[in-house]
């Protein structure tokens, strides 16, 4: 009985620690609202490390294209981010418009998207750290597809 | 001997306190940030845009497209017209505060100046719904964008850094009948 403790106690604690891994860069957040025609609602909270995790899984000649237009902006993409993550949070971008509102923010180490307009409420939150790897790997496929 | 032994460890006190202040307002220089707002009131629309100016001078070095390269832009002879622009800077530089060029015509203002160590341009067109522009670059900027070696190059993150250095300045203002645009730099994040 205290051996099948013990077991237990293992794996709860081998699996708060791997939970505690992959939430370790954060967690991704969309939560999407349609308002017409019909009132839909999407909310997904997925742990940030597993989007380059997935972006590695997919083939390297389905990325072909994406990488391909990504790759020369690479020095822009990771100078722009470094000094994203390094400073205060901010408002990037602001747009409204009847109607219509954008923003575009850094908030506590993530990038946030909001868009409100009359049929639609988005909202997409990714750590910054997350941002980046999934570039990475999305800028790496593409020497893979040119070999 | 304790008293002087209680004074020197005040001294010490005092002493580290202001060593330390000194060296956290040293290491950590205030960001700057530059705005740019657009208002449209006709049709209730509105753009924000505030960006760090350490961003900008970090990105612009990195984009190789068109016309920039590493942080520079390259102007082609015939947006110059023939006119020697360093020279006229230079002239300009060296000359104390004045108005340099003052054109006054039936449609339009023109007005260039020299004022407390910034360039002013101020332009009213009077046939388009009023529309006036005041431009107000620190000299030091002007100086940054010119420093490039090569004739027909900007140096635009060179400007961008001198704009970090510069203080508080409204640098470009945009109004006619509907639209105000405005372009900032402070050392706040948000435009408010």
């Amino acid at each position: 009985m205290v051996l099948l403790g013990k077991v237990a106690l293992g794996i709860a604690g081998t699996a708060l620690a791997g939970l505690g891994l992959i939430c370790s860069e954060g967690m991704i957040e969309v939560n999407v609202v349609e308002k017409q025609p019909e009132v839909h609602h999407v909310y997904v909270l997925a742990p940030a490390m597993l989007v380059p995790i997935a972006t590695h899984l997919v083939p390297s000649r389905k990325l072909g294209r994406a990488s391909a237009e990504i790759r020369p902006w690479m020095p822009t993409i990771r100078a722009a981010l470094e000094q994203l993550r390094a400073g205060e949070d901010l408002t990037l971008v602001e747009l409204r418009e009847p109607g219509q509102h954008v923003l575009v923010a850094k908030s506590g180490g993530s990038v946030v998207v909001d868009v409100t307009d009359k049929d639609d409420i988005v909202h997409v939150s990714a750590p910054i750290r997350a941002i980046e790897s999934t570039v990475e790997q999305v800028a790496a496929a593409s020497s893979e597809t040119q070999d | 001997m304790q008293k002087a032994m209680r004074a020197i460890g005040v001294c010490c006190v005092l002493a580290l306190t202001i060593s330390n202040l000194a060296v956290t307002a040293m290491a950590a220089p205030t960001e700057r940030y530059i705005h740019i707002k657009v208002n449209d009131s006709s049709k209730g629309e509105s753009v924000n845009v505030n960006l760090p100016l350490s961003m900008a001078a970090a990105i612009l070095p990195t984009v190789n497209k068109g016309t920039l390269h590493n942080g520079h832009v390259t102007i082609g002879a015939a947006d110059f017209n023939g006119v020697d622009v360093r020279a006229i800077l230079q002239a300009i530089r060296t000359a104390p505060d004045n108005e340099f060029v003052t054109v006054k015509e039936k449609d339009q203002d023109v007005r260039v100046a020299k004022s407390n160590g910034d360039l002013i341009v101020h332009v009213l067109d009077k046939s388009k719904d009023g529309e006036k522009v005041d431009v107000t670059i620190p000299m030091k900027v002007v100086d940054a964008l010119f420093s490039t070696a090569k004739e027909n190059e900007l140096d635009v993150a060179a400007a961008v850094r001198a704009l970090s250095d510069a203080g508080d300045a409204v640098l470009v203002t945009v109004q006619d009948a509907t639209e105000h645009v405005r372009i900032w730099i402070d050392s706040h994040s948000s435009a408010e």
